[in-house]
């Protein structure tokens, strides 16, 4: 073809993504990640979601676990709160329950959203507390150096399953649409672009919404959920798939082993401060309940 | 037995059935005391099995002076169930009244009937209690009414108080509820006008000042849920466990018409996670647990300790370990309180002795919390919790929250969270604060709040030190002396729930021509060091009561203070007697001094 193509000069590439305005959400603090690790594309997408949606750096609270993936915090320039392994559901809502006005973003890993914090999770999500809960779910421990995890495929070898990994891993997203998180979607860390919009989606969303991230832990996995393994299964959600369908949603959701990409689910309804506004009003105007 | 005092002191102990209406009778008994201007201290024992037909005893203790604990013997005890009472007719005291039924429907075995039991000593009246329910009401369930008529009849209380509090305590049943019980009322009262009253049982008029009008009838948990609602607590999590779940259930009633929200978690470590992200957030936030859910709860109080987030949690301790004993009271989570969690975490540690303290203590705890940047627990037990109290709140709200100050940062200079201050205390900011973002951590961090180890020890010594000045802390008693002054033969040392007895056998010990004093501390971590030493200066004997085994507090007070003291413990899940603690008492003054030991380190550091 002929037609003209104007070059791509570095010098205006980088001006253009300074006057973007999302790299003011970085922190002073480089990220600590193995070089190579899914993790990078976390702090890329959410600075560039929290921008888009004009989300002030003082309004946001990033609340995280313990591993890899919870470091985050430390990495983006707003309010964070690294808390303990397993609970960030419960502190976030905390969060959210005690100021309306802020924007509760959670992060943690496989391990720490499905082994310790499984418990909290059907409650965040049947409560609709409008928070955003981000997997990322590299299938292994990667903090802990390379054990086995609840997503961690049948199988594998680790640390801790020196003989194989014998038991069957849960199903993130089987277990999203049947707690009825009000929105859910997966993305994959290779693939930014499509990461930095589903984040923007999850935030926008009133209501809890769970998007779950499939992510390589370069280290500590060389054989399973890599790159090159990924690359080739990962595909997008049909674009006639209705995302009010909870039905449709689980048979998407169960239809490959590596489930595509996209907004699984989405569903209207109130949040637990609307609720809990609600109750208020009711217990205005009923009679004092008696000591 | 305890000294006769001036003045009204009398305790009547109402005993029946579940199905009776013990603790209805008890309940109208204590506030229509409470509304004659009388102290009252009242505690009710039902059931686990609140549906069953177990044993309900209600004992309430009316008096003009301030008293501090329940009397081991009754004054008074009314039978509403003769096969449960009989075993209480010894708490009765010699000339004491038990007033039974004496028409009995059934044939009874031989030693059936309470008659039998009473003693020569005490003044037996029975009546028809039945007959009397039945003659008012053409039905018996108010014969606990009826003999509540009777008692106030035989002891000269005025019905028209009776009558108000039988209203309001019905207003929101139909009329006719009121008017029947009315009516029983009355005529048992008009029953007990014809019988032969012995003087020295009566009421008599309160002494006090005091209008009964603004005296308050609260339980520990119920003012401890008064103190919070009106610090202006503004999110409650919870997980329900007895003996917590009252304030609990009172936070879900009044919190959402104060504005405030109130969410059941899905346990106690969601429940005190989610406290401690809400205080974080700013809000001030509050949770209640017993023991096992305290247990659950010692991570995230270590995250409150090294992310420096203010927030409160009520705990009131239940036999243990494990699950215990659910139903009965006991101070064996001392340990789990002030230590409980990994590492060196210090929290403040607030423990009420009486109904009003818990009023106080719940209302400060906030402002404690938010003044020292850490978790404030407020330990109480279930003796404390459950039982009754009257309380003349102030008039005014004196625990509603002062504006919040936002750090202020100069030209280009870095907001550093943690920053190493002079009193340990550092600037502290909010989400929705505009350029003081950053982040909090469990790990140990810098002064920025970045992970680091390089100022371990620094850090430790701040979150340590900036606790020290909490011991006096303005408006609240975190220790206080009573008794003799100057040397004495024996100090008692108490804490919580248990430092009733500790003050009644005080003053029972004045009257035996004892050199003693007592002390009790509230605050519990960081200690009162200097003051505890201080009063040990002053004891040839130290003695610890307390409701636990392993004598926690007293190795605690030893610990801190490094000398000896005697513990004095029980584990019967009931509190202890006054008269078990004046016994050992004697058996320390009757036995030689212990040797002397070092002179007690001041402490500039550390404190348990
Ligand atoms: C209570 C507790 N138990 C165990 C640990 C140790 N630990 C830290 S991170 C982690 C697992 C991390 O795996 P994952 O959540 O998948 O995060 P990743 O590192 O893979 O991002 C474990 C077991 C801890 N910090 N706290
Ligand atoms: S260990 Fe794995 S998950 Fe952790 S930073 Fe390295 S590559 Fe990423
Ligand atoms: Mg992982």
């Amino acid at each position: 073809m002929n037609e003209h193509v104007n070059p791509v000069y570095l010098e205006d590439k980088l001006d253009e993504i300074r006057a973007d305005g999302h790299l003011s959400y970085r922190s002073k603090s480089l990220p600590t990640w193995c070089p190579g690790c899914g993790y990078f594309s976390m702090q890329e997408g959410l600075t560039i979601a929290l921008n888009r949606l004009g989300i002030a750096k003082e309004n946001a609270v990033v609340v995280s676990g313990i591993g890899c993936a919870s470091r985050f915090p430390f990495f983006v320039d707003t309010y964070g709160f690294h808390t303990l392994h397993g609970r960030t559901m419960p502190v976030a809502t905390g969060i959210k329950i005690a100021n309306d006005a802020l924007s509760v973003v959670a992060i943690g890993g496989d391990g720490d959203a499905f082994a310790i914090g499984g418990g909290h999770i059907p409650h965040a999500a049947r409560r609709n507390v409008d928070i955003t809960y981000m997997v990322f779910d590299n299938g292994i421990y990667g903090l802990t150096k390379g054990q086995t995890s609840p997503t961690t495929a049948q199988g594998f070898k680790s640390k801790t399953t020196p003989y194989e990994n014998l038991d069957m891993p849960l199903h993130p997203l089987m277990m999203l649409l049947s707690y009825r998180a009000s929105w859910i979607g997966q993305a994959y860390a290779g693939r930014p672009h499509h990461l930095a919009e589903m984040m923007t989606q999850a935030i926008a969303h009133k209501g809890f919404s769970y998007l779950h991230i499939l992510s390589p832990c370069v280290t500590f996995d060389k054989t399973d959920r890599t790159y090159g393994k990924l690359n080739m299964q990962v595909h997008d959600l049909s674009e006639d798939h209705d995302t009010s369908d909870l039905i449709a949603a689980m048979q998407q959701a169960s239809a490959a082993e590596i489930p595509a990409l996209g907004v699984y689910y989405v569903e209207d309804r109130p949040t637990l401060s609307e609720e809990m506004d609600e109750i208020s009003r009711r217990a205005r105007n009923a009679p004092p309940i008696a000591e | 037995m305890e000294q006769p005092r001036v003045g009204t002191d009398i305790q009547f102990a109402i005993c029946g059935s579940a199905g009776d209406g013990t603790i209805a009778a008890g309940d109208i008994m204590k506030r229509a005391a409470a509304l004659m201007g009388f102290k009252v201290i009242a505690f009710d024992i039902y059931p686990p099995e609140i549906r069953g037909f177990g044993k309900c005893i209600s004992r309430i203790r009316i008096s003009d002076a301030q008293t501090y604990s329940l009397k081991r013997h009754s004054d008074v005890l009314i039978s509403l169930n003769d096969a449960h009472a009989i075993p209480h007719v010894g708490e009765v005291r010699d000339f004491g009244a038990v007033l039974f039924e004496d028409n009995s429907i059934a044939e009874l075995p031989e030693g059936g009937h309470i008659s039998a039991h009473i003693r020569a000593a005490q003044v037996p009246y029975g009546f028809g209690i039945r007959e009397i329910s039945e003659k008012a009401t053409g039905l018996a369930r108010s014969r606990n009414i009826a003999a509540l008529g009777y008692a106030a009849g035989l002891f000269n209380m005025p019905p028209g108080i009776f009558h108000q509090i039988i209203a309001e305590k019905f207003a929101k049943k139909p009329r006719a509820v009121t008017e029947d019980n009315t009516r029983a009322f009355d005529a048992g009262v008009e029953a007990a006008a014809r019988v032969f009253k012995l003087d020295d049982v009566s009421v008599g008029r309160p002494l006090s000042a005091a209008s009964g009008a603004d005296a308050v009838m609260m339980t520990g948990n119920g003012a401890i849920a008064r103190g919070f609602l009106e610090a202006g607590i503004q999110a409650y999590f919870g997980y329900p466990i007895t003996p917590a779940s009252s304030i609990m259930e009172r936070m879900a009633a009044a919190l959402p018409r104060e504005g405030g929200r109130f969410l059941q978690t899905e346990d106690e470590i969601s429940a005190i996670a989610a406290t401690l992200g809400a205080g974080y957030a700013g809000a001030r936030a509050a949770t209640a647990t017993s023991g096992p859910g305290l247990a659950l709860m010692t991570e995230m109080m270590g995250l409150g300790v090294m992310a420096e987030v203010p927030f409160v949690v009520a705990v009131s301790q239940r036999g243990g370990p494990s699950t215990g004993l659910p139903t009965k009271t006991e101070q064996s989570d001392l340990n789990l309180a002030v230590y409980g969690g990994s590492g060196d975490a210090q929290r403040i540690v607030l423990a009420p002795t009486n109904v009003e303290g818990c009023y106080r203590c719940a209302g400060m705890a906030f402002e404690i919390a938010e003044t020292y940047q850490t978790p404030v627990v407020l330990l109480v037990d279930l003796y404390l919790s459950n039982r009754f109290e009257t309380v003349i709140p102030p008039r005014k709200n004196i625990f509603a929250p002062k504006p919040r100050k936002t750090p202020k940062m100069g030209k280009g200079e870095e907001y550093q969270r943690f920053r190493l201050t002079e009193s340990g205390v550092s600037p502290r900011s909010i989400p929705g604060e505009a350029g003081l973002t950053h982040t909090v951590t469990g790990l140990e961090h810098d002064e920025i709040g970045h992970p680091s180890d390089r100022l371990h020890n620094e850090m430790n010594a701040k979150r340590h030190h900036k606790l020290l000045p909490a011991t006096h802390f303005p408006g609240l008693t975190t220790q206080k002396r009573f008794g003799d002054s100057g040397k004495v033969d024996v100090g008692l040392l108490g804490w919580g729930s248990t430092f009733g007895e500790i003050l009644e056998t005080l003053y029972t010990a004045q009257g035996q021509d004892i050199r003693v004093a007592v002390m009790k501390v509230v605050m519990l971590s960081p200690l009162p060091v200097d003051e505890i030493a201080a009063f040990m200066d002053d004891c040839t004997h130290v003695l610890v009561p307390e409701l636990n085994f392993e004598g926690q507090f007293a190795n605690m007070i030893s610990g801190a203070t490094g000398r000896p003291v005697t513990r004095l413990t029980q584990t019967t899940g009931a509190p202890m007697l006054v008269d078990d603690i004046l016994a050992e008492l004697h058996r320390l003054i009757d036995s030689p001094a212990p040797p002397p030991t070092s002179s007690h380190r001041t402490a500039e550091g550390v404190r348990a």
